[in-house]
């Protein structure tokens, strides 16, 4: 074994860069944004106000609507992505002539960025856009698809899935390739059908894959950003006014970081308890991951 | 014999069936980016022509013009493209450097608590960067860094998917080719770059990748990090384009298409890599 001679000078060089950046760049703002929500800025001073900023927070009507509308978009746009992402996958794993075209094609929205992605679907949804261009062949009226406090949240969610699922499929690639043929093989001779098999054997065989890509949506889902900043801005009416814009005006627009730190705290706090129940009942056991 | 034929009908009309399927799903994905391409080749004004009502005209780029792209280089596009590649490729080679280091001190020594600090590296990918964005502001105030390009570059340097990566990878790699080369009286140094690292080269290419993207994607950090806006990245620099011409379409979907074009003509040859290393991640993860 090599262990006998490790070189500890050489061991320290090798980890330092790395340790030291995740632990100032990942790990210290954590603790930062837990100990700023402790303090409001006065005249220019940072005063120490306890848990202030999070009575302030909890008896804000704002802040219930916006956790509302953030609880409510997740609950929608997960299931959708997963299942949207292994309907998918379960194209790309096919085999037959012809089918590397295809795969390509479903590929191309990871090279795309999301903030692309939103300038060119706000376009394709503007009034005069190309959506409602093809819905008016089938004789469906324009909807104010980006502008209307009614379906806003849900024009976000179809651009978030669209530019989503490439990257959740690839995941679940990775997953229904270790499952062995062998499986599959039996079932089939036990007379087995496609639907049978999908839910009796991929998906239970799937889980830790489905697991890890339902945790990691779900983190970038409860912190989406870039579409209702640079779409509605909260808007109309405050529908689409997920938690992590109302932090970013509370800190960037009306200048209170310590309300922003409150909030992004609440944040990360609540989908931490979301990631550990989906870890408790879907691994059937608590055990580590 | 005759029995072949509704077998071969069968057979026809389920393949035209399976593609007419894929079609359609490939179809959703190709849309918008085909719009946008044919839209960023017309004139303004003819940006919205053959929609109302809807021709497939509308989906070919008739008239064609280039007014566009001319129009968004005027406007300094060019400047903010080379930044972004600057700010991404700088991360990616600080990135492989300090990613691989620690990957293969993870894969080859063994130390007090390893595992846990792995599993911190392992944790530390999976909170996504919005989550500390906001707090990361505050510690470049502290450091001095606002609106300034280490900003950008720093913090993304050191990541745990691409440690992750390369210490999955090394640890593979036969102890007995280290052990061979110790004995030869090779340093530790010369190990390292003359037998893990061209064993490496898909890793490389994979962690790459992924180092390169996610800063050619970044968009909230550089809003915040880089207020004064003197440095622009391509995100950043759309977003505002967006705001500010808003009614130059066919100049918005030149932007959108540059800014969309570059990462896949780059995914595109090595995907393979870049799917692996998500895969295995995952898989792993």
């Amino acid at each position: 074994m090599v262990r006998s001679k490790t070189p500890l000078f050489l061991l320290a060089v090798l980890l330092a860069p790395a340790l030291v950046g995740l632990v100032v760049f990942r790990l210290y703002p954590i603790a930062l944004a837990v100990s700023d929500s402790f303090f409001n800025m006065l005249r220019g001073n940072q005063v120490f106000v306890g848990l202030d900023n999070y009575v302030a927070l909890f008896t804000d009507s704002a802040f219930w609507k916006s956790l509302q509308v953030t609880l409510w978009f997740n609950l929608l746009i997960n299931p959708i992505q997963i299942a949207l992402a292994l309907g998918l996958a379960l194209l790309y794993v096919q085999k037959f002539k012809g089918v590397a075209f295809y795969r390509v094609l479903f590929l191309i929205p990871i090279g795309v960025s999301l903030p692309t992605a939103v300038i060119i679907w706000r376009i394709m949804l503007s009034p005069d856009g190309l959506a409602n261009g093809v819905l008016n062949i089938a004789g469906i009226p324009g909807q104010p698809w980006l502008t209307s406090e009614s379906l806003a949240l849900y024009s976000i969610i179809a651009i978030a899935t669209w530019k989503g699922i490439s990257y959740w499929m690839i995941f679940i690639i990775g997953g229904l390739q270790n499952i062995s043929p062998e499986i599959y093989d039996a079932a089939r001779i036990d007379g087995a059908r496609a639907w049978q098999r999908l839910i009796f054997i991929t998906i239970p065989l799937l889980k830790p894959t489905l697991l890890f890509v339902l945790v990691a949506d779900v983190s970038i889902n409860f912190l989406l950003f870039a579409p209702i900043f640079m779409i509605t801005q909260g808007g109309p009416a405050d529908s689409t006014n997920v938690l992590m814009y109302e932090a970013f005006k509370s800190g960037f627009i009306f200048g209170d970081m310590g309300r922003a730190m409150s909030i992004i705290v609440v944040v990360v706090a609540i989908l931490l308890v979301i990631v550990g129940l989906q870890f408790r009942l879907l691994n059937g056991k608590p055990e580590k991951k | 014999m005759m029995h072949g034929t509704p077998h071969a009908l069968k057979k026809g009309i389920g393949f035209g069936l399976k593609h007419a399927a894929y079609l359609a799903i490939a179809f959703i994905f190709v849309l918008p980016l085909w719009w946008a391409i044919v839209s960023s080749l017309r004139p303004n004004t003819e940006v919205f022509a053959d929609i109302f009502p809807f021709t497939a005209k509308a989906l070919i780029p008739s008239p064609f013009s280039l007014e566009a792209y001319q129009g968004v280089f005027d406007r300094g596009f060019g400047l903010i493209i080379a930044n972004t590649m600057f700010v991404a490729i700088v991360t990616m080679i600080g990135g492989l450097i300090v990613n691989g280091m620690a990957g293969f001190a993870f894969a080859v020594f063994d130390f007090k608590s390893k595992n846990a600090i792995l599993t911190l590296i392992i944790i530390s990918f999976m909170l996504p960067f919005e989550a500390i964005a906001l707090p990361l502001y505050t510690v470049t105030l502290q450091l001095g860094w606002l609106d300034n390009v280490a900003a950008l570059i720093v913090p993304s340097v050191a990541n745990g998917l691409a440690v992750f990566l390369f210490y999955q990878f090394f640890k593979e790699v036969p102890k007995d080719y280290l052990e061979a080369a110790k004995l030869d009286g090779a340093s530790w140094f010369d190990v390292l770059v003359r037998i893990y690292v061209p064993l490496s080269i898909p890793t490389c290419i994979s962690a790459g990748l992924l180092l390169f993207v996610f800063q050619w994607e970044a968009f909230l950090w550089p809003l915040l990090a880089m207020p004064s806006q003197q440095f622009k990245v391509i995100q950043v620099g759309m977003a505002a384009f967006q705001q500010q011409y808003q009614t130059i379409w066919n100049q918005l979907f030149a932007v959108s298409v540059i800014t969309a074009l570059i990462p896949i003509a780059l995914l595109l040859p090595l995907q393979r890599y870049y799917v692996q290393g998500l895969a295995s991640a995952g898989i792993k993860g």
